[in-house]
């Protein structure tokens, strides 16, 4: 399974980034790492190149809100998203604010899986089971 | 050691020919082929000369078009326009595959047709519209650069494709070489295939090359001619185009190659055979009338015809290439012009202007546009060395 991945805007917060890649390679996925200041419509673009299946986008400086913002105007922009799992994960906001407003936020935005402040390995975790669940979908359909 | 040896580069606008300490430049007369002109007006120099010491270049209506069809802008159509640049190919249009139903369709004959996306791995790129699209397209070739996966479907669909190796890699890097080699070889046969150039060959026996391709082979030794600092630009401008060659330290794009210097062709920025649409462009830049006013001028200048005139044409071709290459002006490659050490100058226009005149206009952009006390050294190829050189040397590679 592909994972596309990397951080967003001009964060350049790097060793979150190399852990999520070794993490994911331990976890037998298909890495393809864009690592630091990566623009939104790269991380979209090296999707469609790849036919990634997973979108993982790292944000710790805090910028994460104003590109989260974005995200639903561009990703409308293209034709072949649809199925692809969007997940983001680090600090999501300035300071430290809380999961239940974050969460949802973000959700709104278009992502599936949204992790503020949460321990990475809790967070790939969500990824397998959401991978699980959407390839039973598949197959009961 | 060999014989001294005649070099000839042929122009959209005059043509030059030089001897080991002579160097002569005629304006074309386009009522007469090449070959009857040159003998016309050189006849005598050409007579002592073998066959096998004539080398000639030629820039003259060179050029191909095409229209690249990709699936991302951030990679593949970004990848495949780096590569068309670079071999000196006229880029009529980028289309970006999943819209492609909601592009018109060029009327003019397109020499070659770039087809590229997905990395290897990476199945189904392309669809039925692509094909629907592909025939009501005039096209003299059609190559595919995308993911292996995809050949069988592109050579069932697309009569006489050529398929190259992928232009993106696994880790989605450029892999430039087999693509480039492909559209130089293109070129070359189109240069060599005018029949105004075939008729060259009866007064040499070697390859006639393209001048660029010449240019660009000479800048790795350009410093055994001129103390040139790197990073440096080399702007040719021309009758009818303006190439320029950058090092390629300047680019701050993520592609990573292998050459150490690119090149740039602006199709529409000559003072002679594209005079109207530098006009054009100079009207549409917002700073040409402060620039006008410095050079102390007014815009009826654009009107005459004049060595004034053809002044003022030069210094506004070297302002608006400036431009188009800085951050101003979002084109496709941005060079850190505050890093260029020096700004070399080769072509018509080291006839034309002094060093004086090139470096005013420079300044005016660096402060103007760049906010900028920097200043580049100004380097003068008036006796077309560079050109000299390379043609000198090709035939020592042979
Ligand atoms: C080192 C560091 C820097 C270094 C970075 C060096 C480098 N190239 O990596 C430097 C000094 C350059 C730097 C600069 C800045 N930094 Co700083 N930096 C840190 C620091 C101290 C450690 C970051 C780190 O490497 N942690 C170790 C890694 C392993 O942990 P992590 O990054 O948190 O990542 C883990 C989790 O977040 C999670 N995770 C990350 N992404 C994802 C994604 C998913 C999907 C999931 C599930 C999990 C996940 O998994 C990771 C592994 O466990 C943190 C504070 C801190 N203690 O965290 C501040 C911090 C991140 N920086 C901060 C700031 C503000 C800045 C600056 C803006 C400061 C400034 N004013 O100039 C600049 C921004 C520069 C830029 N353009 O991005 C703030 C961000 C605050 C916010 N979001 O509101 C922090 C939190 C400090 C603070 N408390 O204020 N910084």
């Amino acid at each position: 399974m592909k994972v596309v991945t990397g951080v967003v805007g001009n964060d350049i917060h790097v060793v979150a980034n190399r852990l999520i890649d070794l993490s994911l390679q331990a976890r037998g996925f298909e890495v393809f790492n864009l690592g630091v200041n990566t623009y939104l419509e790269e991380f979209f673009d090296a999707v469609i190149e790849t036919g990634a299946d997973v979108l993982l986008i790292s944000s710790l400086n805090g910028e994460a809100e104003g590109w989260g913002r974005e995200v639903p105007l561009l990703k409308a922009k293209y034709k072949k998203l649809d199925d692809v799992i969007m997940m983001i994960g680090g600090n999501l906001v300035v300071g430290t604010g809380n999961a239940e407003d974050i969460v949802p936020r973000y959700e709104g935005y278009g992502f599936d899986i949204v992790c503020h402040q949460v321990d990475l390995n809790t967070g790939l975790d969500s990824l397998e089971a959401m991978i699980k669940e959407r390839h039973l979908e598949v197959r009961n359909n | 050691m060999s014989q001294e040896k005649l070099l000839i580069d042929v122009g959209s606008t005059y043509f030059k020919v030089s001897t080991k300490n002579s160097i002569e430049q005629h304006f074309r007369d386009f009522n007469k082929s090449i070959l009857d002109d040159l003998t016309h007006k050189c006849g005598q120099k050409l007579e002592g000369f073998d066959k096998q010491d004539i080398h000639i270049c030629s820039s003259a209506n060179g050029g191909l078009s095409t229209l690249i069809i990709g699936v991302t802008n951030s990679f593949s159509l970004k990848y495949a326009t780096n590569i068309a640049f670079n071999s000196g190919i006229n880029i009529i249009d980028t289309i970006l595959f999943q819209n492609i139903e909601e592009y018109t369709i060029p009327s003019d004959l397109i020499d070659v047709v770039i087809i590229t996306g997905g990395i290897n791995s990476n199945k189904d790129n392309f669809s039925d519209e692509l094909f629907h699209y592909l025939e009501k397209l005039s096209y003299s070739n059609v190559v595919f650069v995308g993911s292996e996966l995809d050949v069988p479907t592109i050579k069932e669909n697309i009569e006489n494709v050529v398929v190259l190796p992928n232009i993106i890699d696994d880790r989605l890097h450029i892999v430039e070489d087999s693509l480039k080699n492909y559209l130089t070889n293109l070129y070359q046969q189109d240069i060599e295939g005018k029949e105004d150039i075939k008729d060259l060959y009866n007064i040499t026996d070697n390859q006639i090359f393209s001048t660029p391709y010449v240019v660009n082979k000479t800048l790795p030794f350009i410093d055994s001619k001129y103390s040139v600092v790197n990073p440096f630009v080399l702007l040719d401008i021309g009758g009818a185009t303006t190439d320029i060659h950058y090092s390629k330290d300047l680019v701050d794009e993520n592609i990573v190659t292998e050459n150490e210097y690119d090149r740039l062709v602006f199709k529409k920025l000559g003072v002679y055979k594209s005079k109207q649409s530098l006009i054009f462009a100079a009207k549409n830049n917002e700073f040409v009338y402060e620039l006008l006013m410095h050079l102390k001028v007014t815009e009826n200048i654009f009107e005459e015809q004049s060595d004034k005139a053809t002044k003022i044409l030069m210094q506004l071709a070297i302002f608006l290439v400036l431009c188009k290459i800085s951050h101003y002006k979002k084109a496709y490659v941005n060079l850190k012009l505050l890093s260029v050490n020096s700004f070399v100058l080769t072509g018509g226009i080291t006839k034309v202007l002094t060093a004086e005149e090139i470096e005013n206009i420079i300044s005016f952009f660096y402060k103007k546009i760049l906010n900028s006390e920097h200043n580049p050294a100004t380097v003068l190829d008036s006796n077309y060395d560079i050109w000299t050189l390379g043609a000198e040397g090709k035939e020592t590679c042979q």
